[in-house]
């Protein structure tokens, strides 16, 4: 087991003078408990980090890495802090880099087509500023009000859309990074092509602060789709909801820009929080949430017919359609607030995040009930259908005290997660592995595990870079 | 029985903007909806239809061409039949000459038991047009509706939403109820209303058509005039106190408060 060292008052002199003072938290516990945790899903999860820098620029974090470097001292890059993993949480102590200052738009080139984003950058902000260009930016999680574009290019996050656009990886370009030892690198930049030797964009992309801290992120931007459609469809069943996804790709002859799906648990729960009922919502046992894209208004009328027809042919229930933003975000609110929908009830309540080959889905879902049962927790479960990247939520039963919970919700994810792996899938769709998921990651992905540390070793051969999470320390 | 509703389509956004110059609102390049208010007076009429017989309910709206698609959602929503006033004589109407226009449609289309609006339109937020329309056709109003408790031929009994409780009203029919969003929670039309409301022709009705008097429609039958249009202009007084505990931190905070007057 590496040991580190522990940040002392003349590294603290050091970090003032680079950073100035105003930047620099530390011996300031409420200040300091603000960066222990994300939102994992219980406090149990928190570890404080001994200091915060809040950097401005590259020049500064190469300064500060070649610091941490010399003195052998963790670094944990951290975005908004709204992951589910654990990664932005500086388990190993030592320093918090966070991005809040670092929150500039560098530049929207219409040319080339592409943003240029500090790390720091609310997704959302992003969205609507290129979209006041005409442009579109196709990275969308479901957090998009608050994560950091850092954030998602550090997770590879999902999201909605996915199955349009492709994740986050599809829309990165480039990155400036500063590596462990202090040196500023551009990867990629501003062009789509590049089959100069490996892709080290994308394995940047992902890589969750392990090997490097991100300080320009260069985006893809496409034209700013016109308009859009939501369905919303209540089927009997889940297996029913799930074997529609395919027709209602092939029928409408054109790819949605999303579907969603949302157990009866979820349904439930949600519009308690968000005092609105569904139609259908004491029958149907699942939904899907469908979401188009056209130029106009025609356009959008003849896919949704399509696609409605479709649904109606695969037994849903009905097709509710929604061409206004009133009734749009109607739909779309109990998915987008789905956990803090749930945490409203049960505050300890992490999040899984599996995914399978879309087919599995009904499998996946049968096999999280059967574990509901057995160990007779409530797991509401909502995901993106499309892409067969679901989200269940175990929910703390009254019954029991928070550290039994954290023991036996993390034997309920690992073993979804495992069967998931064992279907086809993955262990983490978007949420990244952090440090809750490195075990299942280790059991999941043997061969890759043991390329991912030697690659780590080679870029950060101190073990400095965000310890604890992907693997243990080496 | 028979139902209007009366609906308007209102640029679809929170943020309004205006022509400080000429005192209009800024609609060029903007999304347009239903009024999401007047969502909730369709839903009313639809449940009406839905709970009795030989109810028919019919969608009234004043606007551009283009409102036609606000009225095709209250069609697929559920009502039967959707109008469209539009005419250029009817431009630049402010509530005054959009209540009587909208009255003079309604006694056209004739014998209505039943006119609901919604509590007011989301762009120019007044809720003068329902009061008004029911003025000037002589019928009593009922505002903030928030529950149909009774209904029969001859009269409405409603529990209206009033500061600190409620009230029951009973009139008698024909009546005008302007309702509020707690009275019930507006569906999402389905595709079986959707695709009927594509082929539903929606008449359309010229100033002509209604038999208004011209000088009492559009710019020359609003007395309203806007004299100046401005955005408030906030500035703030920012002071940061700095401490090093909370403790003190909430007594120096409190100590400003008391100097401000503010507690």
């Amino acid at each position: 087991m590496i040991e580190f060292a522990k940040i002392t008052t003349r590294l603290v002199t050091e970090f003032k003078k680079i950073l100035g003072n105003n930047a620099v938290v530390f011996d300031d516990k409420d200040a300091l408990e603000n960066y222990a945790h994300d939102e994992t899903g219980g406090e149990y999860y928190s570890h404080m980090p001994e200091i915060v820098l809040k950097p401005e620029n590259a020049e500064q974090i190469s300064k500060v890495l070649k610091l941490a470097s010399a003195e052998h001292v963790p670094v944990t890059p951290r975005g908004a802090g709204s992951g589910l993993a654990g990664a932005s949480v500086p388990i190993y102590g030592g320093i918090v880099i966070s991005f809040e200052r670092m929150n500039k738009i560098v530049e929207i080139d219409k040319t080339n087509l592409v943003a240029v984003t500090e790390p720091g950058v609310v997704t959302n902000d992003l969205c609507r500023k290129v979209s006041e260009l005409g442009l579109y930016y196709a990275g969308y999680p479901m957090s998009v009000e608050t994560s950091f574009i850092g954030g998602n290019v550090a997770t590879n996050a999902g999201g909605s859309k996915v199955i349009k656009y492709g994740n986050t990886a599809h829309h990165v370009l480039g990155i400036e990074a500063v590596l462990p030892n202090g040196e500023i690198v551009q990867f990629g930049g501003k062009r789509r092509k590049d089959s100069s030797g490996y892709d080290i964009v994308r394995l940047l992309v992902g890589s969750e602060g392990t090997l490097a801290v991100f300080t320009k992120i260069f985006l893809n931007l496409i034209p700013l789709p016109g308009k859009t459609v939501d369905l919303l469809v209540p089927f009997p069943d889940i297996h029913t909801a799930i074997s529609n996804v395919g027709p209602l790709i092939t029928e409408s002859k054109t790819l949605p820009s999303a579907v969603e799906f949302i157990d009866d648990t979820s349904v439930v729960l949600g519009s308690k929080y968000n005092n609105i009922r569904l139609p259908y919502q004491e029958k149907a046992d699942a939904y899907l949430i469908v979401q188009y894209e056209g130029h106009d208004r025609d356009e959008l009328e003849s896919i949704y017919e399509k696609a409605g027809k479709a649904l109606m042919n695969g037994k849903a229930m009905d097709v509710f359609v929604a061409d206004n933003r009133t009734n749009s975000e109607k739909i779309w609110r109990i998915r987008r607030n789905w956990l803090e929908g749930i945490k409203a009830f049960e505050s300890h309540t992490p999040t899984g995040d599996v995914v399978v080959p879309t087919s599995k889905i009904p499998e996946i879902m049968e096999y999280i009930a059967k574990i509901s049962k057995e160990y007779k927790v409530q797991i509401p479960v909502a995901g993106h259908a499309a892409d067969g990247n679901l989200h269940p939520a175990p929910m703390k039963p009254k019954d029991v005290n928070l550290g039994e919970w954290k023991e036996l919700s993390e034997e309920i994810l690992s073993k979804i997660a495992i069967k998931a792996s064992k279907m086809g899938g993955a262990v983490s769709g978007e949420h990244g592995i952090g440090f809750v998921k490195k075990e299942l990651l280790k059991k999941t992905k043997n061969k890759q595990y043991e390329l991912m540390k030697s690659l780590k070793k080679t870029i950060d051969p101190l073990g400095i870079m965000n310890p604890g999470k992907l693997f243990d320390p080496q | 029985m028979r139902i209007a509703v009366l609906v308007k389509e209102v640029p679809a956004t929170d943020k309004v903007k205006m022509d400080e110059k000429t005192g209009t609102m800024i609609r060029s390049g903007m999304e347009s909806e239903l009024n999401p208010l007047d969502m909730y007076a369709v839903e009313e009429a639809v449940r009406i239809k839905e709970k009795f017989e030989n109810v028919h309910v019919v969608a009234i709206s004043m606007g551009p061409p283009q409102a036609v698609n606000s009225l095709k959602e209250a069609i697929s929503m559920g009502c039967d039949d959707g109008y469209l006033m539009s005419d250029k004589n009817f431009a630049g109407s402010d509530t005054l000459a959009t209540a009587y226009a909208l009255s003079a449609a309604i006694q056209k289309l004739g014998n209505f038991d039943l006119i609901f609006t919604g509590e007011r339109a989301t762009d120019g937020e007044t809720g003068q047009v329902g009061p008004s329309v029911a003025t000037q056709l002589g019928i009593p109003v009922v505002t903030y509706v928030s529950k149909i408790e009774k209904i029969s031929d001859e009269f409405v009994r409603v529990c209206r939403s009033i500061e600190g409780g409620k009230e029951t009203v009973e009139v008698e029919l024909p009546a005008l109820l302007s309702v509020v969003k707690e009275i019930n929670e507006p569906r999402i039309p389905n595709l079986a209303g959707k695709i009927a409301s594509k082929s539903k022709k929606v008449p359309l009705l010229t100033a002509n058509d209604i038999e208004v008097i011209l000088d009492k429609v559009g710019l020359s039958g609003s007395p309203t005039r806007v004299v100046k249009v401005f955005y408030p202009k906030l500035s703030r007084d920012g002071k940061i106190i700095k401490v090093r505990d909370l403790e003190s931190a909430v007594n120096e905070l409190v100590e400003f408060m008391k100097q401000k007057g503010v507690i």
